[in-house]
């Protein structure tokens, strides 16, 4: 049977509670285990259908200031702990996203919060349920 | 109900539309729209309240120029034939063919056919942007393209509502005056006006704007005209100071987002209704159609001229349509030229020509953005492709 290797780890973040939980026991199992942590932060939509370009730019902009402040918290925390961490920001659907980047940048263990804070994770099933489903390496999910 | 309660019911209306924006992803104007719809629909609002047609005509007028303000004329200049001739014939087609079958078939006045023609030959600007700027096309070739192409569709629907409903009368030639002098001397005196009185909470540059387009409205009206084309050229003519001086715009729209707009949507929602939509399908089909067959018949060839790979993105995107549409069918029902039951019906084709084309354009026909940089790279020696910006915090 061959072992398990986690040297090249991706860790879903988006601002939520249970992103900085995932983010926390990413950092604690690349502090005990070492390896490469990459952090990915998943743009979602901009909004469809608006009535002004205005509208696309302003969301735009607040999501570009949001996430910008967001890895670089990720990437001060890893610092304090002395961990080395890649960052990524990546517009499109989320868990299609997190499980494609893993794939094509050869992560082998995807950690990710239970529950994101987007509506959608509770009428539609969360972002972790679809990436645990459809990922090609383990996942922890972190409640 | 009296004023200060439908404002209070209006005004939560409005903050649960924006917050249902943000959960689903969804334009706040295209939420508003909707909950004006269901609000109006089940409860007894008063559409026509003053308050409320005064603000919704104020804020018809803002988005007007802020539709301006937000092109960029290089961009335009770029592939100006190309654009020209996307953007007349996405004009003409469906208005002349949208007219016809209001007219000829339904039965419709002369002038409610104009209304029909106008509302639906649309395009949205706004819609097509996001498409383009999610994926990441807006620096494109073909993405400026279409842009432009817009824009000219936008300003052929500005000029129809200027000049087909108008009676002018002995103001008419000041309100030429005022449009003109307007337009040449905002642009002159924003730089001086703002550097000195700008960046201010109090917003003296957000209420030069405004003072400009209510004189346009005063004027418009004493001369039977209306203010949509000079308050269109005003934001044009401001577009590249905005372009330099992003925190202006930035602080214009969040007025107009907070206050303004949401009233104009919520209101054409209001007006809606659901019973009339729902008795005139047949009819509603054959508008719907009215408007996408001659968009998607004429821009097709052209499109295959000048955008042969990406002939039905571009067709699709161009057949959206959403707040000129919705400006232009309000404008019939304010005006008394269509009653509710034909607003119902262009408003709910405006809505689905939002949706529908934009769904079929992303879903099948989405360029590959990557392959569309290659090409304008090998297109512009020296130009190399964009490449995505680095987050900040990002670490080798």
């Amino acid at each position: 049977m061959t072992p398990y290797r986690f040297d090249n780890v991706l860790v879903a973040i988006d601002g939520s509670e249970g992103a900085q939980r995932a983010l926390d026991c990413a950092l604690s199992l690349i502090e005990r285990l070492g390896g490469e942590l990459t952090t990915l932060a998943v743009e979602g939509k901009l909004p469809a259908y608006a009535a002004t370009a205005g509208e696309v730019d302003e969301v735009r902009r607040e999501k570009d200031r949001f996430f910008d402040q967001l890895l670089e918290q990720a990437a001060g925390q890893a610092a304090e702990r002395g961990i080395t961490l890649r960052t990524d920001l990546v517009p499109g659907h989320a868990a299609e996203v997190i499980t494609h980047y893993a794939k094509a940048h050869g992560h082998d263990l995807i950690i990710i919060g239970h529950r994101g804070h987007f509506l959608g994770d509770y009428l539609l099933g969360s972002t972790a349920d679809r990436v645990a489903h459809n990922a090609h390496c383990p996942v922890i999910v972190v409640r | 109900m009296d004023s200060t309660q439908l404002a209070a019911v209006l005004a939560a209306v409005v903050v649960l539309s924006s917050m249902l924006s943000v959960e689903l992803g969804l334009s706040v104007a295209l939420i508003e729209l909707a909950m004006g719809v269901v609000a109006g629909n089940l409860f007894n609002l008063d559409p026509n309240a003053d308050w409320l047609v005064f603000i919704a005509s104020f804020a018809s007028i803002v988005l007007t120029f802020l539709a301006g303000a937000e092109v960029d004329p290089d961009d335009f200049r770029e592939r100006f034939g190309a654009s020209v001739g996307i953007g007349l014939v996405s004009f003409v087609g469906p208005f002349v063919v949208a007219g016809l079958v209001a007219h000829g078939i339904l039965g419709w006045t002369t002038k409610a056919s104009l209304i029909a023609g106008t509302a639906l030959s649309t395009t949205s600007l706004a819609v097509v942007y996001a498409v383009l700027v999610e994926t990441g096309l807006n620096s494109t070739r073909i993405g400026k393209l279409i842009m432009s192409a817009c824009f000219v569709t936008d300003m052929a629907t500005a000029i129809a509502l200027s000049a087909i409903f108008i009676k002018p009368n002995s103001w008419y030639p000041l309100f030429l005056v005022v449009s003109v002098a307007l337009i040449l001397a905002l642009p002159k005196v924003a730089p001086w006006f703002f550097g000195r009185y700008g960046n201010r909470v109090i917003e003296p540059e957000i209420k030069l704007v405004f003072a400009c387009l209510f004189a346009l409205m005063v004027v418009a009206d004493a001369a039977n005209g209306h203010a949509v084309l000079p308050a269109f050229v005003l934001g044009l003519v401001m577009a590249r100071h905005y372009r330099q001086h992003p925190l202006e715009q930035e602080r214009l729209r969040v007025v107009a987002f907070a206050f303004l707009t949401p009233f104009f949507f919520l209101r054409g929602g209001l007006n809606v209704s659901l019973g009339a939509v729902f008795a005139n399908l047949g009819i509603l089909a054959l508008l719907f159609a009215a408007k996408l067959v001659p968009k998607l018949g004429l821009i097709m060839p052209l499109a295959r001229r000048y955008v042969p790979e990406h002939a039905a993105f571009t067709t699709l995107l161009m057949s959206t349509g959403l707040t000129f549409g919705t400006i232009s069918s309000l404008y019939g029902l304010n005006a008394g030229i269509i009653d509710t039951t034909q607003f119902s019906l262009l408003i709910t084709v405006v809505v689905l020509s939002a949706i529908i084309p934009t769904a079929i354009a992303q879903h099948w026909f989405s360029p590959d953005v990557e392959a569309e940089r290659e090409a304008d790279s090998a297109r512009t020696p020296g130009l190399r492709p964009t490449p995505r910006p680095i987050p900040a915090g990002e670490q080798a």
